[in-house]
């Protein structure tokens, strides 16, 4: 079944500034959407909301997963509805083990540890880190790969990934795109990445980009925008700031 | 405190080191009991603690393993079964380790439990009224592969264990010391831990008392030249649980990592003291003091880390992490350095807190509910001491702590 993720005028505060000034976006099952911007354009404040980061204040605006309101949802609603998160830094969380963590996010025990290993495997992740506390004194790159693994255990219907190429080397960021790219076909997973770099575009191959100035989406089209950007930055794609 | 005093006198006077005994009880006497203007005893319950409300052993009670215990004893190699302080099973030693009930009145460091212990009411006591000592001995350069556990049961209205663990010369060994029973008793451990030249002991003490229970326990280890301890303490049950955790590193290259955590419910104290006592250079401490408080529970964690004049390049670091499970629960931390050399590097951390909401929040965001990631989180904190122990006890204590943990409240601002 195909289902639709749709963001409609989402207006978002921070720290007592709105960010977000009317944000748009639809997007389907299976599909690749990025969204690229400058520093400061609103892409990350979009990630956190959507997943109702404590901190960020949604002030107008709806965020839906096949019809289902998103944003009155607490965030452990909001990702048993299918919207899972990769942070930019994923937080560490001493003590806490990533089987455990999958199993109280409502994973399959059985077999779960086998599974696990398979997928660090498919990331090139070395399955001791399994054994380590959530994201405890891995690297930028190895934290990513674990969330990959998260990612493939929970197989949420739309994955949310905020930066996903920073901090990554070349091969980790390969790794991490190609995974993403087989979750799109392997469980129809719907890719949302947020990225101020183009070379993701390399390994993921984009349905649409939209790219972001001022809090809301300026320009949507195929992967031919990106050779804009690249060519004239994102100068032309300025809006005025209020 | 007649009735306490009678039984004690009695129990005495049937000993064979009886002298050395009266020595010990008449020094407790002048020593008194602790009053809360003392600041070291400043949040006890003292006012609770009437002695008559004890009596001295004179012999054990009948006990049987507890569920947790004997699956505690299932994966050790060796058992040792204390009673109200009495050594009732050595159990079957490996070759290597001797096991033995000792009639002593010595401390490890070569003075008399007297002399060492002077100051200390407590410990004073425990130099009149335990039992014996129970001598756990692992011989030079032998390696115990299977833990040892140290079952320690009160099922009298008191109970003073003494424990002692020597290991010689680059032997290495892990040893569970388990605590349980002791519904309105008084329970006061006596350990120490003598470790030789590059030897390595790795300890856990799991004090899982009745939340009725006096229990004021006190260890020491001390570290040879390149020893090596390891020690998690676990401090779960008692009303008043006061724990003093003390590693004197006598010799270069001695190291000790020292982990403490407890959890405090309904109207506990937990009360934490450690003193990392560095004699001797290029020695190496890491201590890290983590504890949950939750309802009308209060903890205190102070600690000392103290380093001798010419102790170079010693390397002593302390952390102490407190967490707020209720608005009502409340956390002291106290740290403190007395350094007496220059070429050292130190450090200390504190923080008393509720649980860290972006933590919450990032497991939240991945489908766990708001009270499992509490719980995750609170869990976290035991789990972490647990690190260093062989993987199928870690599994057993952290089931034992998730069940308790599911009947505790988590209020979160």
């Amino acid at each position: 079944m195909t289902s639709t993720l749709k963001i409609e005028g989402l207006r978002v505060e921070v720290a007592g500034k709105e960010v977000l000034r009317g944000f748009d976006l639809t997007m389907h099952s299976g599909e690749v959407h990025v969204i690229m911007g400058p520093n400061g354009s609103g892409k990350s404040t979009l990630a956190h909301a959507l997943t109702g980061h404590p901190g960020y204040k949604v002030l107008d605006g709806s965020v839906t997963i096949d019809g289902v309101e998103l944003l009155t949802l607490s965030p452990t609603e909001r990702a048993r509805h299918g919207l899972l998160l990769a942070l930019q830094q994923p937080l560490e969380v001493p003590g806490v083990r990533p089987l455990d963590l999958l199993v109280a996010a409502g994973a399959d025990p059985t077999n779960l540890r086998d599974r696990m290993r398979a997928e660090a495997e498919r990331v090139e992740l070395r399955p001791d880190v399994l054994d380590r506390f959530v994201n405890v004194d891995l690297s930028g790159g190895e934290r990513k790969r674990a969330e990959m693994i998260q990612l493939a255990i929970l197989r949420p219907k739309f994955a949310v990934l905020d930066e996903i190429d920073s901090g990554l080397d070349v091969d980790a960021l390969g790794a991490v795109a190609r995974r993403l790219s087989m979750a799109t076909t392997e469980w129809d997973c719907g890719v949302l990445a947020i990225t101020h770099f183009r070379r993701l575009l390399n390994e993921l191959t984009p349905t649409m980009i939209h790219v972001v100035s001022g809090g809301r989406v300026v320009a949507t089209g195929g992967p031919e925008l990106s050779e804009i950007l690249e060519r004239d930055g994102y100068e032309p794609f300025r809006t005025p700031q209020s | 405190m007649k009735l306490f005093a009678d039984s004690a006198s009695s129990f005495i006077a049937d000993r064979p080191d009886a002298a050395a005994r009266h020595l010990a009880w008449s020094a407790f006497e002048a020593e008194g009991l602790p009053v809360t203007s003392d600041e070291v005893w400043r949040y006890a319950p003292l006012g609770d603690l009437s002695l008559d409300r004890f009596r001295v052993a004179r012999e054990p009670d009948r006990f049987a393993d507890s569920p947790f215990a004997s699956e505690l004893c299932s994966r050790a190699g060796l058992v040792v079964r204390v009673v109200d302080g009495f050594c009732v099973d050595a159990g079957t030693a490996p070759d290597g380790v001797v096991v033995e009930s000792v009639d002593s009145p010595r401390s490890l460091n070569g003075d008399t439990l007297l002399a060492r212990y002077a100051s200390d009411t407590f410990a004073l006591m425990n130099a009149a009224l335990a039992p014996a000592s129970t001598v756990i001995r692992v011989a030079p350069g032998v390696v115990v592969d299977q833990p040892i556990v140290v079952l320690n049961v009160t099922n009298a209205t008191s109970s003073f264990p003494r424990t002692m663990i020597e290991l010689g010369r680059g032997a290495s060994a892990t040893v569970v010391e388990y605590y349980e029973g002791g519904a309105e008793a008084l329970v006061v451990p006596l350990s120490e831990y003598a470790i030789g030249d590059n030897a390595s002991l790795q300890l856990i003490t799991y004090q899982r008392l009745a939340s009725s229970a006096w229990h004021v326990a006190r260890t020491t280890g001390f570290l040879h030249r390149d020893a090596r301890l390891r020690q998690a303490v676990i401090g779960m049950g008692g009303h008043y649980d006061r724990s003093r955790n003390d590693a004197e590193m006598l010799e270069t290259g001695s190291e000790n990592e020292l982990r403490t955590t407890f959890l405090g419910s309904g109207s506990q104290v937990h009360d934490f003291r450690t003193h990392q006592f560095h004699k001797a250079g290029r020695s190496r401490s890491t201590l890290l003091s983590k504890g949950a408080v939750a309802d009308d529970s209060r903890s205190v964690y102070t600690g000392l880390i103290e380093i001798e004049k010419g102790a170079k390049r010693t390397d002593a670091r302390q952390t102490n992490h407190n967490l707020l499970l209720s608005p009502s629960a409340h956390a002291d931390s106290v740290p403190n350095l007395d350094i007496r050399e220059n070429d050292v590097m130190c450090a200390h951390a504190s923080s008393v807190g509720p649980l860290n909401e972006l933590q919450r929040w990032y497991l939240e965001s991945r489908g766990v509910s708001r009270d499992e990631a509490e719980r995750l989180m609170i869990q976290g904190f035991f789990n972490e001491m647990l690190t260093t122990l062989p993987a199928e006890l870690a599994q057993l204590v952290e089931a034992d702590v998730t069940s308790i943990l599911a009947t505790v409240r988590v209020v979160t601002p």
